[in-house]
């Protein structure tokens, strides 16, 4: 079976119905997008005709002689039932509703919804909203994000697809993910809103059939089709990382009932050890989400939980090996032949265990030995590079030329955690503009490798090698 | 002796709220569940000989739908030791409760001490049937060390599900009690698991509690089955 995504996603023909000529309208945006992205036919609607970007504006979806593969209704609430409805007549599919003001909106909303589904069921279209962002897709010129790209900037073509219930949650991490490193990480993105018809399951089906989708980001507050979810949650990620958020954690569901277990069935308890024996990824916060697009999204995954770390800073190494426990993680022991070399060359105050502390004297080039040393160990399964770049014999540039030679071998994870003011802005910036992963604490750059060596271990439970499944190209 | 089907049905036709404890022990034996000897004696008679029959020591609970929280009301009578003491135990309960409709008094043989887990089930509204594993006893509530699953589960999914509560440590032979044979223990998760989906027209909840594992096995010690 197709997934239901699919007939969107391939469409030839386009129809934008409430084509808007105010600038900056939600209309006038989705026009604008595909009048000048998407390679296939695009038609525009508005009830006053007229032309808009050099195109036609047909006064009714009727009126157009051609087929129209898929379509998106901007028009207020009040009337997109019957704007539906014409859709059906026209033999349109595949409609993609933004508008709010539904069942999100009270009686009456829900009433326009229960009018829509009849609708949808007579003439048997598939319906993504109602209350949505909908599709985006730089790779096919698919847009249907209202919001016009001075404001919501557009992340270009990578390998994350993003599937959201929350639209401004959506427009926000979009936005987010256009300024990260090189901004080149979108996929799929669907924002499925009110779920009148496409759901988070139907969306998961389809960016885990897309062979361009390389690992699914999913932001859900509840589920319409939970079972399902799980089920195919666990068949997707033996193939591709999924990873993210489900929100609304407050403990709800348990009830002092007849028996204990009912007693003890929390919501948020039951899907979080769902979403665990499903091999989804679960973060909390909003910033962990940016960590998984920079750690799968960039990173090899890791073939053991053995981890090195490198630190200029005493502190900092102490707190990353905090997080190497709190993580599951574990402190390599360096084979004796990279042990020797580094106890022969450097000075008897660096501390040459794991945490390698080449503390305020460090140069580059002690970072060099030290890092490589690391890396090249094969007792070591990731690396974690600590740097306070506030020591006065460290030349920044030399040491970024160093990190990003070992950071471009992708042979383990290796990870950046650049700490203090504005030197360590700078640093981080420019390794970041290369996808380099870096973080602005050690905790957040261990804790980036923990997420990668919980897949691999997830992976290696159910027989796969986490060698292959690559997300980065 | 009725099949699991016929069981719920005729128990859904008498618009039931729940399964005594000894028709959901019968469910268990009917999937394949090893259960503690027991038999539903009817009078003082009848308890004595199954007391008999078992040997001694016994536990002897009173079988009633008025009576669904037994030890509550002092309805399950432990470590009894000789005939007189089931005896006297009996014309208790017939005393105590006179004015409930009394199913009959099970008499069953104690089972040894060990560790106490609990299985359950639950129907959820988004994932339909789950299953619980964890610490049992009498504070499971508080102690809260427990893992779901989906039903059915795979016996790996139930192998997981083992090692995932936070006294794992418990069941790997904790200071001088026997180690709990994990293979068995998730023989049993995928069991009643796939009883809550074989029958999840009829069962809205169900509770092991305790399943004791001791040196000879592992044993559901109390059982209710709570129907939708």
């Amino acid at each position: 079976m197709t997934a239901r995504l699919e007939k969107y996603f391939n469409a030839k023909s386009f129809c934008v119905v409430g084509a808007s000529t105010t600038p900056n309208k939600p209309g006038n945006v989705v026009a604008y997008n595909f009048v000048h992205s998407f390679p296939g036919e695009t038609y525009l609607v508005n009830p006053r005709g007229g032309e808009l970007y050099n195109k036609k504006l047909y006064k009714s979806i009727l009126e157009i002689d051609a087929q129209i593969d898929a379509a998106c209704i901007i028009v207020p609430a009040k009337y997109t039932p019957q704007t539906l409805k014409q859709c059906g007549e026209k033999g349109i599919k595949n409609v993609i509703i933004t508008t709010g003001g539904f069942s999100e909106a009270g009686e009456e909303g829900l009433q326009l919804q229960q009018q829509m589904l009849e609708i949808m069921k007579k003439y048997e279209i598939n319906v993504i909203g109602p209350n949505c962002l909908g599709l985006y897709s730089p790779a096919l010129g698919y847009d249907t994000m209202f919001l016009p790209s001075s404001k919501l900037k557009r992340p270009k073509s990578g390998p994350v697809s993003i599937l959201t219930q929350s639209g401004a949650f959506g427009a926000a991490f979009i936005d987010q993910l256009s300024r990260l490193g090189s901004g080149q990480w979108v996929s799929k993105f669907v924002s499925y809103g009110n779920a009148s018809d496409i759901n988070e399951t139907d969306s998961l089906e389809y960016v885990g059939n897309d062979s361009n989708t390389k690992m699914v980001l999913i932001y859900l507050e509840d589920f319409k089709d939970g079972r399902r979810f799980m089920e195919k949650a666990r068949e997707i990620s033996l193939r591709k990382p999924i990873m993210g958020i489900k929100a609304n954690r407050t403990e709800t569901g348990a009830k002092a009932g007849a028996s204990h277990t009912a007693a003890l069935s929390s919501d948020d308890v039951i899907v979080d050890d769902l979403m665990k024996d499903a091999g989804i990824i679960r973060v909390t916060t909003w910033d962990q989400l940016e960590d998984c697009v920079l750690a799968f999204g960039t990173q090899p995954l890791p073939l053991g939980d053995k981890v090195a770390i490198i630190t200029d800073g005493g502190g900092a190494g102490v707190m990353a090996s905090d997080m190497v426990s709190d993580c599951n993680l574990k402190l390599a022991k360096f084979s004796l032949d990279v042990q020797t070399k580094l106890n022969e060359i450097f000075p008897s105050f660096y501390a040459t265990g794991n945490p390698i502390d080449i503390t305020g004297s460090a140069t580059a080039e002690d970072y060099k030995i030290a890092l490589e040393a690391a890396y090249n160990d094969p007792e070591v399964n990731s690396v974690v590079n600590i740097c306070i770049p506030v020591i006065p014999d460290l030349d920044i540039n030399e040491y970024m030329k160093i990190t990003k030679e070992i950071a471009k071998r992708k042979e383990k994870p290796f990870v950046t955690a650049l700490v203090g003011g504005e030197e360590a802005d700078f640093a981080a910036a420019e390794l970041l503009r290369e996808d380099i992963p870096v973080f602005t604490s050690p905790g957040r750059a261990v804790r980036a490798l923990g997420m990668l060596t919980d897949y691999t271990n997830y992976l290696r439970k159910h027989g796969v090698d986490p060698s292959s499944i690559s997300v980065e190209e | 002796m009725s099949d699991n089907k016929t069981l719920f049905q005729e128990a859904k036709l008498e618009n039931r709220e729940a399964l005594l404890e000894h028709e959901a022990k019968e469910v268990l034996k009917n999937m394949g569940v090893k259960i503690p000897p027991s038999k539903l004696a009817k009078t003082e008679d009848e308890a004595v000989s199954a007391a008999e029959s078992f040997d001694y020591p016994v536990v002897m609970k009173l079988m009633s739908s008025d009576v669904l929280h037994k030890t509550d009301a002092k309805a399950v009578i432990i470590d009894l030791n000789s005939p007189s003491e089931v005896r006297e135990t009996f014309q208790d309960f017939m005393t105590r409760f006179a004015n409930v409709a009394v199913a009959g008094v099970l008499v069953e043989k104690m089972v040894k001490k060990g560790i106490e887990l609990i299985i359950g089930t639950n129907t959820d509204d988004d994932f339909g049937p789950v299953i619980l594993f964890g610490v049992g006893g009498v504070l499971v509530e508080a102690i809260k060390d427990v893992v779901f699953r989906m039903c059915p589960t795979t016996k790996e999914q139930a192998f997981d599900a083992i090692n995932e509560i936070r006294a794992k440590v418990i069941l790997e032979g904790f200071r001088g009690l026997p180690a709990v044979n994990k293979n068995e223990l998730s023989d049993l998760l995928v069991k009643i698991s796939q009883l809550a989906w074989e029958y999840r027209d009829y069962i809205l909840e169900m509770d092991f509690n305790p399943i004791i594992a001791n040196e000879d096995g592992l044993f559901p010690v109390d059982a209710r089955i709570i129907l939708k």
